[in-house]
């Protein structure tokens, strides 16, 4: 079971887009792992294996176009390939939410892409849902309330 | 103007309604921080206004500009801006009955709040209340707040919902009861009486339809079996059955995972389980399954030791995997490959062609895996390849050369960069290629001339890498190699005085010369100018204490061996003594207590070896020909096993009893002592005696204060006689001292031993100042045999001597062959990057078998009471009983079988306890 304690969106330049902590840590921490992360996985080629051991706990990284997508596990879970597996399926989730999903989506939509994430993995970082359609069908339906909340404020 | 302006926020306001907004909204604040990433001045001074107007905003009556701000705060918060200071407003948009408004209050809340006691017990309310489901759209928010229950939960709000969260187990929706079912999972963790009292019901799910709730549920045993897995063990038939029926390959890697915890834990599973998984290793085509199989079987505790078919199945698909173009197939097959090799070397001894390549992978992450598995292959065939390709690693390491690209098979060479060689790595290098040379007593090593040059190789390479450890490791790897290969000496000590002599390597690697020190001390009658070896070691920058006291020794040894070795004239003997002599001066003041005394000894030795050659100016004096070489040379040093010296001591029974002296052996000695104080005009030896034997013969040793000078020139003689005497005793001792083993073999059972305590007396007290008798001291009566055990046969030509063990002894370390040995030294820890993701609940150390009690929480603590009384009562009797047969002294007695009495009770409640589990036990059974 993979289970995710953290999962960070750092852009090629070192921005992190997105961050989702399965696990409460206190701010100062959180920047420290951000900032050593970053500097260690963007330093690793191309040709070179998506995980990488660091202090206590290993990290499963893999960059799709100027993004990469960080998650740190903890030991004793080993299956690194189902991380890859749930990265993968975040991204392929969101491409059919944005359509051909880019960064500056991302950026842009930030809650939603939280949203998604919210609903695909669940509290404590283990995977709740692998079904994409059961995600999309879920977040649009979510969409539209917001949407009719929306309307009803216009009206009311 | 200011109508006007009022009148501006007045449309303002009544604009906003329509979705019109004049504040910034969060895509105006992503576009602003692109527009102003020019340089990071201008952004933090952008960031900072946006941050001043969240701050109004925030505070703002109305409900969707608060949203915004909150909002955009949480989008700030990515770029380090702490937000906790708003958690109040954040509470308040989660309060929102806008499904939208709470959306983004419950993604704030996730994100922000973080051990917020005061916060976190508002929210509790607020969370109770959101996750009353009344049906229709309320599914959404129920499940938006089930999703951010994880940052919420706490004991009491566990404890308040749980029984809200098992009736949504029963909902009819799918998303309610997987969410329901996700939830409970943090509250498992947080409250583990809810799993206890409710178990059934968790039971229940494990046969919903729905595949995304049944995904769910297995997720969540699986995580709390981890915890605990004893009161799932009751499931496993259930499961067994869900992993044969079941085609979803996600639920069938979490059941693996699942199986793998309880496994551990129940090993009555394997039988049924192994041949399952082996069927699915078979039929599966998903590399994720497959690996999850062979991690299930390899950590699951399913391989057994000689259980070679499976390992043989597993190790064929892993190997495949090692050869693989994906670098995550490389990485992870070669940690598995790891603990095959753990429970069986012999497993992975044949794969060492492929070990060997993924050693020169491009990636250092693969390769410092690879090294690990080196011990399980190396044999004496590939151990030079192995190391020489492990020290060009060093060396290009050093360099960053690009000569690389020739080993590395899985890259095109075109477009490849120097690999960049973490320390921690090169560490790991070294340490490894030690490991596997000195493994099996150098069973690996045909050829240690080679060896030396690659341990002065090292010392080279390691000069950069800011770890003593290291340089202890190859000293330590000299000295064994000296020790253990007797015919290799004289090679090997050129070798070290190399190093010695490399201004380099002793500047950079101080930590290897203490035990270079030590080897051209103790060898150095292998030496034939030890007089320019002594100015060389003068002449160095010595690092610390340590190494100091070493050298002291080791320059006593040196000139020891030196001035007898035969060709050397007098004039350089006195010449290097004087030197020596003034180099120890200094030091002889020294703050170390351990080097004061060390230099103080060799000073004042010498001191007396001068004098004598002042007065022998043809020959050297018996001082330096016999005395100074017996300080040394009296037994040679062999390799000792981890603990066998330990083992003898256990045995040592010292008499401490028995006086050394009767009465008037004690007079004699008195008497002759008398004779030395005179002639040699010094009465510290007297007062000493008088000191110690004060009371007793005080009068005695004043009596005889005239004394017959004429006794001196008589000195000489008795001394050289002592000394032939002395060489008697050292033989003698070598048969009788149980810590001289003894080399050859036919005497290697020695006789058991008397204390010779008092066998042997002290014959003559003059002797005492040639002689070091209290070597006596050391034999002592044990029985013990002792056996030196020859190594098997070696091909190898070279000789290496074995660890001198005792048989019998049981405190002997027994050397598992089997298990790959992690290397001693571990790699340093790194404080800068600890970061501890481990989270501890009361689940893992929580009772499940303990009965359930109607009001858990406050249940345990009446129950506390009632025992508290009971205890009471039993007290009082007790203490009634004493009163009637109270003897005075007794009453402490009493007290404490009162405590034991208590004691007792509760753990004769832990057993009753436990007398409740056999129902799991019965299900157990079930399973097999």
């Amino acid at each position: 079971m993979t289970q995710i304690k953290y999962m960070l969106l750092i852009s090629r330049q070192g921005k992190v887009r997105l961050q989702k902590w399965y696990v409460s840590l206190p701010n100062n921490e959180k920047t420290k792992i951000i900032r050593n992360l970053t500097s260690i996985v963007l330093s690793r080629k191309a040709k070179m294996c998506n995980i990488v051991e660091f202090g206590d706990h290993k990290v499963v990284y893999k960059r799709y176009a100027s993004l990469y997508f960080v998650c740190g596990i903890t030991q004793e879970v080993d299956n690194e390939l189902l991380t890859l597996e749930v990265i993968h399926r975040f991204v392929e989730t969101m491409d059919t939410y944005f359509g051909n999903v880019c960064e500056l989506d991302i950026i842009f939509n930030f809650e939603k892409a939280y949203n998604i994430l919210d609903d695909m993995l669940m509290c404590d970082g283990s995977l709740a849902e692998s079904s994409k359609k059961e995600i999309l069908n879920h977040v649009k339906t979510m969409d539209t309330m917001e949407h009719n909340d929306h309307l009803d404020r216009v009206l009311s | 103007m200011v109508p006007y302006s009022q009148a501006a926020e007045d449309v303002k306001q009544r604009l906003r309604p329509f979705g019109i907004f004049f504040e910034k909204s969060l895509k105006d604040l992503i576009r602003g921080i692109r527009s102003h990433n020019d340089s990071p001045e201008n952004l933090d001074k952008f960031l900072q206004q946006v941050l001043s107007e969240c701050r109004d905003e925030v505070n703002s009556l109305d409900l969707n500009m608060k949203t915004n701000a909150i909002l955009k705060m949480t989008y700030l918060e990515m770029y380090g801006f702490d937000m906790s200071w708003a958690n109040f407003h954040i509470l308040e948009v989660m309060s929102s009955s806008k499904i939208q408004q709470k959306r983004v209050g419950y993604l704030a809340a996730s994100q922000s709040f973080y051990k917020d006691s005061d916060i976190l017990m508002l929210a509790t309310n607020l969370m109770r209340k959101d996750l009353k489901y009344a049906g229709g759209n309320d599914t959404v928010k129920v499940g938006i707040a089930l999703s951010g229950l994880s940052t919420i939960i706490t004991p009491s709000l566990a404890a308040n919902i749980c029984d809200d969260l098992f009736t949504m187990l029963t909902s009819t929706k799918p998303y309610i009861r997987k969410k329901a079912v996700t939830a409970l999972f943090k509250v498992f963790l947080e409250y583990p009486e809810a799993l206890r009292d409710n178990f059934d019901k968790l039971t229940a799910i494990l046969e919903d339809d729905d595949t995304s709730v049944l995904s769910a549920v297995v997720s969540v045993i699986c995580e709390l079996s981890k915890k605990n897995p004893e009161p799932f063990i009751s499931l496993s038939p259930l499961l067994y059955q869900l992993l044969i029926t079941i085609d979803n390959n996600w639920i069938i890697i979490r059941l693996l995972k699942l199986f793998t915890n309880l496994s551990k834990f129940e090993e009555k599973l394997r039988p049924k389980l192994l041949p399952k998984i082996l069927e699915l290793m078979d039929s599966t085509s998903a590399t994720s399954v497959l690996y999850e199989s062979m991690n299930c079987i390899i950590k699951g505790n399913m391989l057994e030791y000689d259980d070679y078919d499976t390992a043989l199945q597993c190790l064929e698909r892993l190997s495949t995997f090692c050869e693989s173009q994906d670098p995550n197939l490389r990485y992870i097959s070669c940690g598995l490959f790891y603990k095959i090799g753990k429970i069986n070397t012999d497993f992975i001894s044949r794969y060492d062609k492929l070990v060997i390549r993924l050693v020169s992978d491009i990636d250092v992450s693969i390769r410092s895996k690879a090294i690990e598995l080196l011990k399980g292959v190396v044999d004496d065939d590939n151990i030079k390849d192995v190391v020489t390709s492990l020290v060009e690693q060093l060396v290009d390491g050093n360099e960053t050369s690009e000569n690389m690209e020739l080993e590395t098979p899985f890259i095109d060479k075109l477009n490849v960069s120097p690999i960049y060689f973490p320390e921690e790595y090169k560490i790991k290098i070294v340490n490894t290629i030690i490991d596997i040379c000195s493994m099996d007593n150098y069973n690996n090593i045909s050829n240690f001339e080679w060896y030396n040059a690659v341990l002065v190789d090292l010392a080279v390479l390691c000069q950069d890498i800011a770890d003593e450890t290291l340089g202890i490791r190859i000293g330590l790897q000299f000295r064994d190699i000296m020790v253990r290969i007797p015919d290799l000496r004289s090679a090997t000590i050129s070798t070290v005085i190399s190093v010695i002599s490399n201004e380099d390597v002793s500047s950079q690697l101080p930590s290897v010369l203490k035990y270079c020190y030590w080897i051209v001390g103790e060898y150095s009658n292998y030496i034939d100018n030890g007089n320019d070896l002594i100015t060389l070691l003068m002449e160095k920058e010595h690092p610390d204490q340590e190494t100091k006291h070493i050298l002291v020794t080791a320059f006593m040894k040196i000139f020891s061996n030196w001035s007898n070795s035969g060709h050397v004239e007098i004039t350089t003997v006195k010449e290097t003594l004087d030197r020596l002599m003034t180099y120890l001066e200094p030091l002889s003041f020294s703050n170390d207590f351990e080097l004061q005394e060390r230099s103080v000894e060799a000073l004042e030795f010498l001191r007396l070896c001068s004098e004598a050659l002042e007065d022998q100016q043809d020959e050297l004096p018996v001082l330096l020909t016999e005395v100074l070489p017996s300080f040394y040379n009296r037994y040679e040093l062999k390799p000792i096993a981890m603990g066998t010296q330990e083992a003898l001591q256990q045995n040592i029974e010292i008499d401490l009893e028995t006086p050394f002296l009767k009465d008037e052996d004690l007079k004699l000695l008195l008497e002759e002592e008398q004779y030395n104080v005179t002639s040699d005009n010094c009465s510290i030896i007297s007062t000493d005696s008088v000191m110690s034997n004060q009371g007793k013969y005080i009068g005695y040793s004043y009596q005889d204060n005239g004394i017959d000078r004429g006794e001196a020139e008589s000195l000489q003689e008795s001394r050289n006689e002592g000394i032939k005497k002395m060489e008697l005793e050292i033989d003698e001792d070598k048969k009788l001292n149980p810590y001289y083993l003894n080399d050859e073999p036919e005497s290697g059972l020695s006789p058991k031993l008397k204390n010779n305590l008092l066998g042997e007396q002290i014959t003559s007290p003059r002797q005492n100042k040639v002689s070091i008798d209290i070597r006596t001291f050391d034999q002592t009566k044990f029985g013990l045999e002792m056996k030196k055990t020859r190594g098997k046969k070696k091909k190898n030509k070279v000789k290496v001597l074995p660890d001198e063990i005792i048989l019998e002894s049981p405190g002997t370390p027994s050397m598992d062959k089997h298990s790959i040995k992690s290397p001693r030294i571990g790699r340093p820890s790194d404080s800068e990057r600890k970061i501890s993701l481990q989270s501890k609940s009361r689940l893992e150390s929580f009772d499940f078998s303990q009965p359930s009690t109607p009001q858990t929480p406050s249940g345990a603590f009446e129950n506390g009471n009632e025992d508290l009384e009971e205890l009471r009562k039993k007290f009082a009797e007790q203490n009634f009983d004493v009163g009637i047969n109270d003897n005075g002294n007794y009453s402490d007695e009493e007290v404490v079988v009162i405590r034991k009495s208590k004691k007792k009770k509760s753990s004769s409640k832990k057993k009753s306890k436990q007398e409740e589990t056999p129902m799991l036990d019965k299900q157990k059974e079930e399973v097999n």
